[in-house]
C-alpha cells in the first residue's frame, strides 16, 4: 500500500478507516478491511483481437485487466494471428494506446509437433497473460501481482565454454595533494575465480604501493613509502546444505605489518545451522580453522625473533538475519597460537538496524577486539611521523569502534514526487573504518 | 488468490467448446502435459545484465532464477539500468529502464518502484524484486521457459488514494554518535538534526537545523593532544518550478562554526536555475546551470587574517553540473566559481568529475577527480598562527592555494559470462585494495 500510485478517487469511508489505522499503531500491520462499495483502482483496458476467442475464459484466467469489447475504449490491443499455415506458430501482438502508447511487444507460440489444439489455446492464453504484466505493473494493482517460477533450475544449467572461470585484471590509484602535502596510493591485482554451487575457488595476486610527501616549512621535507604484496587462495567444497570443507593459503609481504615474507596455510570446516540456500535471509555459521604460519620479519620483533614457524587455531561464530523489521548480525571470533596460549585475540562485532515503529528506526553498530597476539611488532619502535601517518602497526591491547543513530520521520508518507530542482539535496556521508 | 497453473487446466474445456477447434481427440487429463526438461529450458532463458549500484544482487539472483545473469552488458538480451532519486516523502524512486539488446533489440520498457522512508532493507529488496520480475516478463515471454511461470493475483482489499492530512509535509529527527579508539588514540563525534520538507512537483521547501560536536585525543610519548570542534547550522530552501527547464528560488542559512572561525553568519541568496534537459529526465540526464547571488553578514570568533571581526559580504556564484547515467556508464562533471563583489580578486573555483565507463567487452575504466583554486577567498581565516594541536588535528581551517584529488583505475574481466551462482560458503571476501563507492 505504501508504494501505490495515488489516484484521485474519492473514498471517504476508506479515508476514515486509514485515519483510524494511523491512530492505532497496533492495527497498522493488519490488512484493513475494504468497506463495501469502495471503487477498485482502474485496471488496464484490453481489447482482444482473436476471432472466436472465449473472452469469459480469458477473464477468469487474467483477472488483473479489464476486457473491453471495442478497440476505441482499449489501452492495449492483443491480436493473435497465425504465422503461416497450420501447424505453424501463432503470433501474439501487443499494441499500446493512450497511456501505453509505443509500448508494443510480439510473442510467439510455437506448438510442439502433434500438440493438441486445446493445449495450444491454453499456451496462447498463458502468453497473453505474461505479455500483459508489463502494463499491469504500471497500475496500482502491481502490488497485488506476484510471479512465481514453478521449477528449481540449476544456476549452472547454461552452455559455458569457460566452465565458470572468471578472470579479472584490475589496477587503481588514488592521488591527492595540497600546497604542502601530496599522497599517492597504487593498487593492482589479478584474480581467477570459479563459483559453482558445489565448489568455490578464489585466487588472487596483488601489490600495493603508497607514497607521501610533506613540506614542513623551512625547506625541510618528509617523504615516505610503504608497500605490500601477496597471494591469497581459497577452495571450498560443499557437503550438503549445512556443511562445507576447504582450505586457505596466503602469502604476504608488508612494511606496515613488519613482514618480509609470511605464508599461512590450513584446512577449515564450516557448519551453517540454517540451509545455505537461505543465506540471503539468515545464516548461523560456525567456522573452525587451523593455520600453519612461516614468517620472516623485516626488523627484529619485540620478542627478539627474526623468523618463526607457528601453529594457530581460530573459531568464528556468525549470525546474520534480514527480516521485514530490519536486519541484524553478530560475530564472535577467537584465536590463539599453540606455542603460547596467552598469545590470543577475541573479537566481537555486532550490527543492528531496527524499525521500532513506523517512521522510527534505530541503528547500532560496534566492534571490540582484545588483542594479545601482536607477535610481529617491530622491536625498533616507530618514529613520530610513522605513528601519525599510521605507517607501522603499534602496540595496543584493544581497539574498538561504536556508532549509534536513530531517525524519526512523520508527516506525509504518500508523496512519491521527485523534484530535482536546485539539486536533490539530502546527500548522506557515512564514515566507515 | 487465483493460481493460474491450476486454473489453466480447468480452462481447457470451455475453450475447446467455444472455439470448436477440438477435434475428436481424447481430452487430456489435468496435469498430464509433459513438463520439458527444466535445465534445457534454462539454457535458452533470457540473458540479463543488472546495472544497479544500490541493489542486493545476491538476493535478486536467489529470488529470480528463470533468467541467466551475465557480467558483461554486450552479452545481454536485456540490460536493466536501475537509477534512484529521493522522493518527497523521504523514500526513493527506483526507475528500472529495460533496454532490449541483440535478439530483443525491439523491446524497451520503463518500470518504477517507490520505497518509503520507513521501509527496511528487506521491504525495499522485496518490492524491487516484484517490480523487476513484472518488467522482465515481456522478455521471458519470448523464451520457452515462459511455460513454467505462474502469476498470482490477489483481488485488492483496501485500496484507493488517501487524503494527505499532512499536506505533503515530512518531518524528520535524526541523531548519530560515533566512537572509536585504541590505547594511543580515541575519538568521538555526535550530531543531532531536524528537518521539515515539503516537496511537490510545483515547489520545494526544505528546512533543517543541526548541531554537531567532536573530540579527539592522541597520546604520543606521554604527551596528550586533545582537540574539540563544534558547530550548529540552520538552513532553508524554497524553489518554484517554472516549466520543464527553469526554476527560481532562494537559499537561507544561519551558522556557527569553531572550525571556520565563525561566531554567527547569516546569509540569504536568491537563485535561478536552467536545466538543458527537461527536469522529467533527471534520473538519467541533467545539465543544470545555477546562478546564486548571496548576501552574508558574519561575525567572527577571532580577528581574521584580513583584520576583521565582522563584515557584510556580497557574493555571486555560478555552477554548471552535468549528470549522465547511460548504459555505457556514468558521467558526472561539475564546475563552480564564486567571487566577492567588495574585492573582485577574492575568488574561488572548484571542479569535480566522475567518469566510469564500460568501454568494451569486460573492460571498464574510471576517473574520479577534483581540483580547487582558492584565491584569497578564505575570508574567515584566523589572523593568528594556529597552535600545534589545531594544525595537527585539523581543528581550524588552514590557508591553502589549491588542493586536488584523483582516482584512476581500470578492470578487465574475461572468462565465463554467467554470474548466476551464489555460493555463500566460508563468507564472501572482498578483493582488497582501494574501495570507492559512488552514491
Amino acid at each position: 500500500m505504501r508504494h501505490m500510485n495515488t489516484r484521485n478517487i474519492r473514498a471517504a469511508a476508506l479515508v476514515a478507516a486509514i485515519a483510524l489505522a494511523l491512530a492505532l499503531p497496533a492495527a497498522a500491520q493488519a490488512p484493513a478491511a475494504r468497506p463495501a462499495g469502495t471503487p477498485l483502482p482502474p485496471l488496464p483496458k484490453v481489447f482482444i483481437d482473436w476471432p472466436g476467442a472465449d473472452i469469459e475464459a480469458l477473464k477468469s484466467e487474467i483477472p488483473f485487466v479489464e476486457f473491453v469489447p471495442a478497440l476505441e475504449a482499449a489501452q492495449i490491443r492483443v491480436a493473435v494471428v497465425p504465422q503461416g499455415p497450420p501447424p505453424e506458430g501463432l503470433a501474439i501482438e501487443f499494441t499500446g494506446f493512450k497511456d501505453f502508447q509505443g509500448q508494443d511487444n510480439k510473442l510467439t507460440y510455437a506448438p510442439a509437433p502433434g500438440e493438441k489444439p486445446e493445449d495450444v489455446i491454453k499456451g496462447v492464453a498463458g502468453l497473453i497473460k505474461i505479455g500483459l504484466l508489463r502494463y499491469a505493473a504500471k497500475t496500482p494493482s502491481a502490488k497485488d501481482l506476484s510471479v512465481r517460477f514453478l521449477d528449481q533450475a540449476k544456476p549452472t544449467a547454461v552452455d559455458d565454454k569457460w566452465n565458470f572461470w572468471v578472470f579479472s585484471l584490475s589496477a587503481s590509484s588514488f592521488l591527492m595533494g595540497e600546497t604542502q602535502y601530496r599522497n599517492g596510493s597504487y593498487f593492482g591485482s589479478f584474480s581467477a575465480n570459479r563459483t559453482t554451487p558445489e565448489f568455490k575457488v578464489r585466487t588472487s595476486v596483488y601489490g600495493q604501493l603508497s607514497t607521501s610527501w610533506f613540506d614542513l616549512g623551512n625547506g625541510s621535507v618528509y617523504e615516505s613509502k610503504t608497500h605490500g604484496y601477496g597471494f591469497s587462495g581459497l577452495v571450498v567444497k560443499s557437503l550438503g546444505q549445512h556443511w562445507s570443507a576447504g582450505a586457505f593459503l596466503s602469502v604476504e609481504s608488508s612494511t606496515y605489518a613488519n613482514l618480509d615474507l609470511s605464508a599461512n596455510v590450513g584446512p577449515a570446516v564450516e557448519y551453517d545451522v540454517f540451509p545455505y540456500s537461505e543465506s540471503t535471509k539468515r545464516q548461523l555459521r560456525i567456522l573452525y580453522r587451523v593455520g600453519f604460519t612461516a614468517a620472516r620479519y623485516r626488523e627484529q620483533t619485540v620478542y627478539l625473533k627474526t623468523s618463526e614457524r607457528l601453529l594457530q587455531e581460530s573459531l568464528t561464530w556468525a549470525y546474520e538475519i534480514v527480516r521485514p523489521w530490519g536486519n541484524a548480525s553478530i560475530q564472535l571470533e577467537g584465536s590463539h597460537f599453540f606455542h603460547d596460549f596467552s598469545k590470543n585475540r577475541v573479537q566481537l562485532e555486532a550490527e543492528l538496524s531496527f524499525r521500532i515503529w513506523r517512521g522510527l528506526s534505530f541503528e547500532i553498530d560496534g566492534s571490540y577486539t582484545r588483542i594479545r597476539d601482536q607477535i610481529a611488532l617491530s622491536g625498533e619502535g616507530a618514529s613520530l611521523e610513522e605513528i601519525l601517518l599510521r605507517q607501522k602497526q603499534l602496540a595496543t591491547g584493544y581497539d574498538y569502534s561504536f556508532s549509534v543513530g536513530f531517525n524519526f520521520s512523520f508527516g506525509s508518507t504518500r508523496s512519491n514526487v521527485v523534484n530535482p530542482r536546485f539539486g536533490n539535496g539530502g546527500r548522506s556521508i557515512s564514515i566507515s573504518m | 488468490m487465483l493460481r493460474s497453473s491450476g486454473a489453466a487446466s480447468i480452462l481447457i474445456l470451455p475453450l475447446i467448446l467455444v472455439l470448436g477447434l477440438g477435434l475428436a481427440s481424447p481430452r487430456p487429463a489435468a496435469g498430464q502435459a509433459v513438463t520439458p526438461d527444466i535445465d534445457e529450458l534454462k539454457k535458452t532463458a533470457v540473458k540479463v545484465f543488472l546495472d544497479c549500484d544500490s541493489c542486493d544482487l545476491d538476493y535478486i539472483k536467489t529470488e529470480i532464477t528463470f533468467v541467466n545473469y551475465v557480467r558483461d552488458r554486450l552479452e545481454a538480451q536485456v540490460h536493466v539500468l536501475i537509477t534512484t532519486q529521493a522522493t518527497g516523502s523521504g523514500g526513493r524512486e527506483y526507475t528500472l529502464t529495460f533496454i532490449g539488446q541483440n535478439e530483443c533489440r525491439d523491446l524497451t520498457d520503463i518500470q518504477k518502484y517507490f520505497s518509503a522512508q520507513s521501509d527496511t532493507e528487506d521491504d525495499v529488496r522485496r518490492g524491487l524484486v516484484r517490480t523487476l520480475k513484472l518488467g522482465l516478463m515481456s522478455y521471458v515471454g519470448r523464451t520457452p521457459i515462459a511455460c513454467r511461470i505462474a502469476v498470482d493475483y490477489t483481488k485488492p482489499g483496501a485500496s484507493g488514494p488517501v487524503r494527505d492530512r499532512w499536506n505533503s509535509w515530512v518531518f524528520s529527527l535524526a541523531g548519530n554518535g560515533y566512537f572509536s579508539g585504541e590505547e594511543s588514540y580515541k575519538s568521538g563525534m555526535a550530531d543531532l538534526s531536524f528537518s521539515a520538507n515539503r516537496i511537490t512537483a510545483g515547489s520545494k521547501v526544505r528546512l533543517s537545523a543541526s548541531v554537531d560536536t567532536s573530540k579527539q585525543r592522541y597520546i604520543v610519548e606521554d604527551t596528550t593532544y586533545t582537540g574539540r570542534t563544534s558547530g550548529w547550522n540552520g538552513s532553508g530552501l524554497y524553489v518554484k518550478s517554472l516549466g520543464e527547464h527553469w526554476s527560481a528560488g532562494a537559499f537561507f542559512e544561519v551558522e556557527s562554526s569553531l572550525y571556520s572561525n565563525i561566531d554567527l553568519g547569516v546569509s540569504v541568496a536568491p537563485a535561478v536555475e536552467y536545466n538543458f534537459f527537461p527536469y522529467s529526465q533527471s534520473t538519467r540526464r541533467q545539465l543544470r546551470a545555477l546562478y546564486t547571488l548571496s548576501l552574508k553578514s558574519v561575525k567572527y570568533r577571532e580577528e581574521t587574517i584580513f583584520g576583521k571581526l565582522r563584515e557584510t559580504l556580497l557574493k555571486e556564484e555560478l555552477s554548471l553540473t552535468l549528470d549522465l547515467r547511460e548504459k555505457f556508464g556514468t558521467v558526472s562533471l561539475s564546475v563552480e566559481g564564486s567571487n566577492y563583489f567588495n574585492d573582485l580578486s577574492k575568488y574561488r573555483v572548484d571542479t569535480f568529475s566522475i567518469v566510469n565507463l564500460r568501454l568494451y567487452k569486460g573492460l571498464s575504466v574510471y576517473v574520479i577527480g577534483g581540483y580547487s583554486w582558492y584565491h584569497n577567498s578564505q575570508l574567515s581565516l584566523l589572523g593568528r598562527e594556529p597552535t600545534y594541536e589545531e594544525q595537527l588535528l585539523r581543528l581550524r581551517e588552514l590557508p591553502m592555494n589549491s588542493n586536488y584529488f584523483a582516482a584512476i583505475g581500470f578492470q578487465f574481466q574475461f572468462g565465463s559470462i554467467f554470474t548466476n551462482v551464489i555460493n555463500p560458503r566460508f563468507g564472501t571476501s572482498g578483493s582488497g585494495g582501494l574501495s570507492i563507492s559512488i552514491h
